[in-house]
């Protein structure tokens, strides 16, 4: 293979490996660190209190095993009712998401009013923790899985409202525009064109908001709003660690289930036409 | 090569076969915001019914732009446009749509949807006449329309594929698609912006043959825009092209050879 020589004349000069940051990023650099630093002593970091604890953590470690069945019969059916309102709470929020998501969508939306106002309720949904929802309702509608139920609703809400809006944005144009040019009508290029567009992603993000529903009704129950948590509360309350224990590896099935077969389900549905 | 002196008037190569106008165009003319320059201006043509009229022009010309304008897909700034024997340039709303209706259009990237089937897609050209439910997928479609997208998934050779996705279809499967879809329609001319741009040339020359087959078959009146000089002079009866800004080119595609049509995109 012959050489191939560059005279001095014509040699590339290099560049250097690493280019010195410029003094604002050096400066963004130190303010950040200097934030982290005293953020520490704002969220209590504390190394002894971590090794002073460490043997209370071996000694409830210790009494979670081996873990205890003998309310094997209620906590499944408390097991049971966080599923199903994880399940119901996110259908009901996955088909009104729909609605509030086509107004929110830039290329959907009848009026740039609209989408701003549709979005800023979305945003209102999503920003407000799960948690608060759960006291507003149980207070509302009183202690029980109804509360757990609406606050899955707003918070799915919340969620897939948003991200089924940007799926909707990110949907090609060419066949939206090619049937407008015949003259179909919005509610029909929605149909056949928006909608099919956005399915993969919004099948997508309803599968994760179920996920995170199951997740977030057991967190719930701690409030009152019905599900395993109640349950859970209660038993490390009363120290039946074992107890605990026993619930906290149902909930690992349960939700370790739950997002197997959403995955599963996902890649049958992402394969299939119509 | 037939200059046009300006200003234009409607020209007047009529095809053999009929007098009465499919598309009318008078004095359009466009600029985009920002622009000095139009893209084109004071654009007049007459094309009659069964006609297959070639537009050409070199990139930029402003030809896509054209066609879009001719059914008001962008709106032109100035000049009248007759389609059908019915002016296009006072409608609005829901009449502008109806009178698109009649207009059949193929892009140069097919624009179907790509995760549905082949058979729905086309059943989405039934669309443009009959809103609803009922023809947003071939799974809950009259049997009557099932039967018609069939008919004409057969006519471009690909009733066989009618069940497959059309993300799985190659580009000139969905090239065929995609007329199919525009035939569903039946409409009374079809536009073509550059349909084999994005094949390679005997997949191009298969859709200018369907194109030319079909809407001689239909009687249908065909207006494309081509880059290629060849589909240009075999495929349509006439020839009109942009440069500079104006309509500089109107003849009948046997009295112009390949290199004097070269020569326009100069």
């Amino acid at each position: 293979m012959p050489e191939i020589r560059l005279s001095d004349q014509c040699k590339p000069s290099l560049t250097p490996r690493f280019q010195r940051p410029s003094w604002l990023s050096t400066a963004s650099f130190a303010l950040f660190l200097g934030f982290f630093l005293w953020s520490l002593a704002g969220a209590g970091m504390s190394i002894s209190d971590l090794i002073g604890g460490l043997p209370n953590m071996g000694t409830i470690a210790g009494e979670m095993f081996p873990p205890a069945t003998d309310r094997a019969g209620p906590i499944m059916e408390a097991i049971l009712v966080t599923f199903q309102m994880a399940l119901v709470g996110t259908v009901i929020g996955v088909i009104l998401s729909i609605p509030m998501a086509l107004l929110a969508a830039r290329n959907t939306s009848p009026h740039p009013l609209v989408r701003h106002l549709t979005r800023s309720i979305i945003s209102f949904l999503r920003t407000v923790p799960d948690l608060a929802w759960a006291l507003f309702f149980v207070v509302s509608v009183g202690l029980g899985p109804f509360a757990g139920t609406l606050t899955i609703i707003v918070d799915t809400i919340g969620f897939c409202g948003r991200f089924f809006a940007e799926a909707m944005e990110e949907v090609d144009p060419g066949p939206s525009e090619a049937l407008d040019s015949i003259g179909t009508s919005p509610l029909d290029r929605i149909a056949v064109v928006q909608i099919p567009g956005a399915l993969p992603n919004m099948i997508n993000t309803s599968l994760f908001s179920l996920e995170k529903a199951v997740r977030s009704s057991v967190v719930l129950g701690l409030v009152g709003a019905g599900g395993i948590g109640a349950e859970l509360a209660i038993s490390m309350e009363m120290f039946r660690y074992d107890q605990a224990a026993y619930i906290i590896l149902m909930i690992f099935i349960l939700v370790y289930a739950v997002e197997h077969l959403s995955s599963r389900l996902r890649e049958r549905l992402m394969h299939q036409s119509q | 090569m037939t200059s046009i002196a300006s200003p234009l008037l409607p020209q007047t190569v009529v095809s053999e076969q009929s007098t009465t106008s499919s598309l009318q165009v008078y004095g359009l003319t466009k600029r985009f915001h920002g622009t000095t320059t139009p893209v084109f201006k004071n654009v007049c043509f007459n094309i009659y019914k069964g006609q297959s009229v070639a537009l050409i022009g070199a990139n930029g010309a402003g030809k896509s732009t054209l066609l879009r304008c001719c059914v008001r897909l962008i709106e032109p700034d100035e000049g009248n446009i007759v389609l059908s024997g019915e002016a296009l340039s006072s409608k609005k709303g829901r009449e502008l749509k109806k009178a698109r209706n009649r207009v059949g259009f193929v892009f140069q990237k097919h624009c179907l949807v790509p995760r549905l089937s082949a058979l729905t897609n086309v059943l989405h050209g039934n669309l443009a006449h009959r809103s609803g439910p009922r023809n947003w997928s071939q799974c809950w479609a009259r049997q009557v329309d099932r039967d018609r997208a069939l008919h004409y998934l057969d006519q471009v050779g690909l009733a066989d594929l009618w069940n497959k996705r059309c993300d799985q279809l190659s580009g000139g499967q969905s090239q065929r698609v995609a007329i199919a879809r525009a035939l569903m329609q039946e409409p009374s001319i079809l536009f073509a912006d550059e349909p084999t741009a994005s094949l390679d040339p005997n997949s191009g020359q298969v859709i200018m043959e369907l194109f030319a087959k079909l809407s001689k078959a239909q009687n249908l009146t065909l207006f494309f825009v081509s880059h290629h000089v060849e589909h240009a002079l075999y495929y349509a009866d006439r020839i009109i092209g942009l440069r500079n800004s104006e309509l500089q080119l109107d003849c009948a595609s046997g009295t112009e050879n390949t290199a004097s049509l070269r020569g326009f995109y100069a």
